[in-house]
């Protein structure tokens, strides 16, 4: 135990660049993952059987194992020179946040309360003000509601990304097993636990921020 | 037959829900539970069948004292209706009615032949739910089969929770026409919760009125009607409990009491049958229209005139 | 054909060109050639990779279901949503914390891994196991009682054929996972076909990763059919339709 401190107590600048490592990851997977999935959800909405075969879609990618996504990515992306790296990592998270983000846009698009979306239209909104008045706003906790969950995922398979040399805070457990160094290896495991426990926490905040007023 | 003995409720929280209650259901008597929400009424009910335990005094069922009775066995032997149906949506129609059949070990064939009877009984062919599941039952439809649930080990007491609270007043008022036949065929000890007077009305043979888990009066319906016993019922019967009672009294009622010279036949034809309720008759001698109705006597001979004041006569009479 | 009906068409026809395309190069380029030379050792990993999820698995129905069914019961319930969320905390740490914590504890070795996942399968089958026992319309446990039900029987007949629906659905999740996390045995010691596929990313070799995803990939997606189709098996048709019929009204 005192020795797991010491360990902290000299190493904590390198476990803090680790972890906003990590962070970078997340950043740039979630921000094209949303980008994709939320507008993908909302168009989904309007086409049935499209939404039938991407969810079906997303659904299998996120039971692939993320080691054995990699283990597939890498001989693909190595044709084109990106074999291992940060590449493979952004590619894997956007994958995995699809389901939960495109399956809770879309779920919130549809399910507005079909009265809500009646007097919008009855009052002369289009289509396009009923998506950002009625539709985006009323939907928008369960939206993040899949942010969340897709962040959370991503955090813990971003750790897994490190054996592919994404970096971030799996580097600790990747060194720390191959080193036989307990500490670090402890020290990986509880910094990734704890980001994914604070992020699942201040996106719950966050999520009931958004919801309207009287929801 | 259900007794309650100085029977008292006090939930774990410090409600008394029930305060010391006696009362005699006697065989094959439909009483009727009445009060207002939170009065106990449920407490009262549930307490039958042991799922709520009794704090003070002592209820028996068919002479036995409950306490003394295995809770398992003697709730196969009551049946028990619920408001919200609690079918189970896991089993068929067939299954559900035949819980308690199955529970007593009854045999294949017995069960089947005793389905068979119990969907005649309700009104829904056999063969053609057998095999349905709850949810493609509409509400009225869920409810028969929660009733005909209750029946199926043909228990002499059913426990019923405002069994058809929950239809809407069309499906309901059929109901309970339906049911009231059922109740003259098989005369069960009937305890039925309800907080529709109306309902109360039409099925009891005698009313219990709760408030605040105190017996107010424990009556025939045209009794607490037209003769309450304190502030409170009147004021729960309503002001129009005269012309609710009426419905509680038939022509022959009103012929007994009054003396109707025999005439040569209605004028215009129209002739009341003796078992026509008298609130019936009132709404046609209030039409502008009308000033007399003629009625049918005794050996097929017609009597009248009768007018609103022999209705008045007959109302002053049964609220002396 | 109209457009809509088009552009589903071409998506669901990309999809499956891109999954022939990729097994058409991996086998014109012979990536799985360790597998086709090597069935003896692939068949050892792919036995000790079954094993890890199979012993941690049970071991995970075994503790799940009957915690899930205790903590459901009115002497239990008091502790219910204690141990809900924890359970809700604990699946939110990363599956390579948990082997990494659990290499702390118990070392290098196949039982820090069997740990490992048994914590980690636990959590979605208790946590879905509660859910699915909960939401028993508590009127047919009641009417249930009132005929003269015994809990026992409440509990066979009534409560746990209607949560199938939601505990199998938990099994499923816990089970694919615990395929997924297996490969990561390897770390920390245990084996299965993780090996292959950390082999693979160290030699840079293609036959390793791909003889190594691939087969644990396809186990993912069999499981995930298989207990879905076991869903709709076990969980009893009127509450599959009466399921259907709400979904369909909502
Ligand atoms: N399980 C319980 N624990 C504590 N108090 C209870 C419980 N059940 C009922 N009560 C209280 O006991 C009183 C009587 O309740 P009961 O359910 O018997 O009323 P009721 O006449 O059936 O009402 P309603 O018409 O609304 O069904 C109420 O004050 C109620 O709040
Ligand atoms: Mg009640």
């Amino acid at each position: 135990m005192m020795d797991f401190l010491d360990y902290l107590g000299r190493n904590y600048a390198d476990i803090f660049a680790h972890t906003i490592e990590h962070m970078q990851l997340l950043g740039v997977s979630l921000t094209i993952a949303v980008l994709i999935g939320v507008p993908l959800g909302i168009y989904l909405t309007t086409n049935e059987q499209l939404a039938s075969t991407v969810l079906q879609a997303a659904s299998i990618i996120l039971t692939i194992p993320s080691i054995a996504l990699f283990g597939v990515m890498i001989p693909i992306l190595s044709t084109i020179g990106q074999g291992i790296g940060f590449l493979p990592a952004v590619i894997a998270l956007i994958l995995y946040s699809q389901l939960p983000i495109i399956r809770n846009t879309y779920t919130a698009i549809n399910n507005v309360d079909p009265n809500i979306r009646d007097a919008a239209k009855g009052i002369g909104m289009t289509t396009l003000q009923r998506l950002w008045k009625v539709e985006i706003p009323n939907g928008m906790p369960l939206i993040m509601a899949g942010v969340r969950t897709a962040t959370v995922l991503s955090i813990g398979i971003g750790a897994i990304a490190a054996f592919i040399g994404s970096g971030g805070l799996g580097v600790l457990i990747d060194m720390g097993i191959s080193r036989g160094n307990q500490n670090m290896v402890l020290a990986g495991a509880i910094a990734i636990s704890i980001l994914a426990i604070a992020a699942d926490f201040g996106l719950k905040k966050i999520q009931v921020k958004f919801s309207p007023k009287g929801i | 037959m259900i007794e309650f003995t100085n029977v008292s409720k006090t939930y774990p929280g410090g409600v008394k829900a029930i305060d010391d209650v006696s009362l005699t259901i006697e065989h094959g008597e439909f009483v009727v539970l009445l009060g207002p929400s939170g009065c106990g009424k449920t407490t009262l009910l549930r307490m039958v069948n042991q799922l709520e335990d009794i704090t003070e005094g002592s209820i028996a069922v068919e002479g036995k004292n409950i306490h003394d009775l295995n809770k398992i066995d003697m709730r196969r032997e009551i049946g028990y209706v619920i408001q919200s149906n609690g079918l189970f949506p896991n089993m068929t129609i067939e299954e559900n009615v035949m819980v308690v059949p199955n529970l007593l070990g009854w045999s294949k064939e017995k069960r089947a032949e005793r389905f068979d009877y119990l969907m005649d009984l309700i009104g829904m062919p056999p063969e053609n739910y057998r095999g349905s599941f709850p949810h493609e039952l509409s509400g009225g439809q869920q409810q028969r089969i929660g009733v005909a649930r209750a029946l199926a080990a043909d228990p002499p007491v059913m426990l019923m929770d405002e069994p058809f609270g929950a239809l809407d007043p069309i499906i309901r008022s059929r109901i309970q026409e339906e049911f009231m036949d059922i109740q003259k065929k098989l005369k069960k000890t009937i305890l039925f919760v309800s907080h529709d007077i109306d309902e109360a009305i039409k099925l009891a043979d005698k009313i219990v009125l709760l408030k605040d888990g105190e017996i107010q009066q424990f009556d025939r319906p045209a009794e607490l009607l037209n003769r309450p016993v304190n502030d409170f019922v009147s004021e729960f019967v309503g002001e129009d409990s005269v012309l609710k009672s009426l419905n509680l009294y038939q022509v022959k009622d009103l012929q007994a009491t009054l003396d109707l010279p025999a005439v040569e036949g209605s004028p215009d034809g129209k002739v009341f049958h003796p078992h026509d309720s008298l609130r019936h008759v009132l709404a046609h001698l209030l039409h502008p229209s009308r000033q007399y109705v003629y009625v049918e006597g005794e050996d097929g001979t017609t009597n009248g005139p009768v007018s609103v004041e022999h209705i008045e006569a007959f109302v002053r009479e049964i609220t002396a | 054909m109209n457009t809509k009906a088009f552009i589903a068409w071409v998506v669901k026809i990309t999809f499956w060109v891109l999954i022939a395309a990729f097994f058409w190069w991996t086998i014109s380029n012979n990536l799985f050639s360790q597998l086709l030379e090597n069935p003896d050792q692939f068949l050892g990993l792919l036995g000790r990779h079954l094993q890890i999820v199979l012993i941690s698995s049970s071991m995970a129905l075994a503790t799940a279901i009957p915690a899930g069914i205790l903590l459901t019961r009115p002497k239990f319930r008091k502790y219910e949503w204690i141990v809900v969320n924890t359970a809700n905390l604990g699946q939110t740490i990363p599956s390579l914390a948990i082997l990494a914590l659990a290499m702390g504890f118990f070392g290098i070795g196949i039982q820090a891994a069997i740990f490992a996942l048994y914590v980690y399968s636990l959590l979605p089958i208790l946590q879905n196991t509660i859910a699915g026992l909960k939401s028993v319309d508590p009127a047919a446990k009641d009417a249930a009682t009132g005929m003269g039900m015994t809990p026992a029987q409440i509990l066979f007949k009534i409560e746990l054929p209607m949560a199938a629906s939601s505990m199998i659905a938990g099994i499923r999740t816990a089970i694919v996972l615990n395929i997924g996390t297996t490969a990561l045995a390897y770390l920390i010691g245990g084996g299965g076909l993780g090996v292959w596929i950390f082999t693979g990313i160290q030699l840079f070799d293609n036959t390793y990763l791909i003889s190594g995803a691939v087969p644990v990939t396809l186990l993912a997606i069999t499981a995930d059919q298989f207990f879905r189709f076991l869903q709709l098996f076990l969980v009893p048709k009127g509450i599959r339709k009466a399921q259907k019929a709400a979904a369909a009204a909502a």
